[in-house]
């Protein structure tokens, strides 16, 4: 995991790379260098994309984004020491400009988390093929997973007015 | 079969084969469905009380709610509903139909189940043990004996009301109406 962390210094700049335990690194990287190291740790073996996260930080005003990448079992009967490594990529975007680029290109499975996301918290994923609703079956007036969206007034608003069935 | 029940059967015997012939539409929502496994199955065996699961919808005739409802459920809730000939029975389970339970609060979950579709009976708790869904279906039994368990009835005389509710969930629905 070392070398790993020094190889991936020496080719970025400007990048927090921490590793708080065995086989886990947590790389924090500005928002315009997403793409590029997530193509590096692709062509380094880290060809599994396991998930796309997104977190509300309403006080700091941001988006963090968190991809988590790890690396597929080979089969040529030669142990590989990042095949139980989970390699973690946050960045932060602006809470006011919700836009982002997508990463189709490198990791195809990306598509429904980035659908999700831009379901949940409302992020537009630039260069998405088919950016719609995934899960949710109305629509509603802000993404119902950001901090500010006000559950219990929308519950009152929803289902408070519904009349009860009168007769028999 | 039981001696003294004869009576019953030649007076009503439509009504005491609804009664031993519940057939429970396979539809899973929420947490509960995990009670219906061991139910059907050897250690409980839901056939004694005559409730077997069936394929489809139309060969049903009791509709068991397992838990919470979101509004996609709700929608193919509404459409199986529709679905099953009558009469028919619907049970919700658990607290989640009931009034919302742990979901009170949620975006996307309805609060209210008798408010969509009409529910004859309730199994409270979370989530309620296999022996209490046997105490439903025998209260269940005593209603239909005393023509009680006439949701079916209540859902096509109120039809507008529920139609209504439904719409003003969903938006608009993409059947047309039952009842006209």
């Amino acid at each position: 995991m070392n070398d790993l962390k020094q190889k991936i210094e020496m080719a970025f700049d400007s990048i927090d790379i921490n590793i708080p335990e065995d086989n886990r690194m947590i790389i924090n990287i500005s928002k315009d260098g997403v793409i590029s190291i997530l193509s590096y740790l692709k062509n380094a073996g880290y060809e599994h994309l396991a998930l796309i996260s997104c977190v509300d930080l309403i006080n700091e005003n941001e988006f963090e984004l968190v991809y988590i990448v790890s690396a597929y079992m080979k089969r040529d009967d030669e142990f590989h020491d990042r095949e139980k490594q989970n390699i973690i990529i946050k960045t932060r975007i602006s809470r006011k400009k919700t836009r982002f680029m997508t990463v189709i290109n490198i990791f195809e499975n990306a598509e429904p988390y980035e659908r999700e996301i831009y379901e949940l918290f409302g992020i537009n994923f630039q260069g998405h093929p088919r950016l719609k609703p995934l899960f949710l079956e109305i629509e509603y007036e802000m993404p119902p997973f950001r901090k500010n969206f006000d559950t219990r007034k929308f519950v009152d608003d929803m289902f408070g007015n519904i009349p009860e069935i009168e007769g028999h | 079969m039981d001696r003294n029940k004869l009576i019953k059967w030649i007076k009503t015997p439509a009504k005491m084969g609804n009664k031993y012939s519940l057939h429970a539409v396979y539809f899973c929502t929420g947490c509960g469905i995990i009670e219906i496994p061991p139910t059907i199955t050897t250690r409980w065996d839901a056939e004694r009380f005559g409730v077997t699961p069936a394929a489809t919808p139309r060969q049903a005739n009791l509709f068991l709610i397992t838990g919470y409802v979101s509004l996609k459920t709700l929608k193919s809730i509404i459409r199986t509903y529709e679905q099953m000939p009558e009469p028919k029975y619907t049970v919700g389970f658990g607290s989640c139909p009931i009034n919302g339970g742990m979901y009170w609060d949620s975006y996307n979950t309805i609060k209210h189940l008798d408010k969509y579709i009409p529910v004859d009976g309730w199994i409270a708790g979370c989530m309620p043990r296999p022996e209490a869904i046997f105490i439903a279906v025998t209260h269940l039994w005593k209603m239909i004996d005393n023509d009680m368990a006439d949701g079916y009835k209540k859902y096509r005389n109120n039809y507008d009301q529920y139609r209504a509710n439904q719409e003003k969930v969903l938006g608009s629905l993409d059947w047309p109406p039952l009842f006209k």
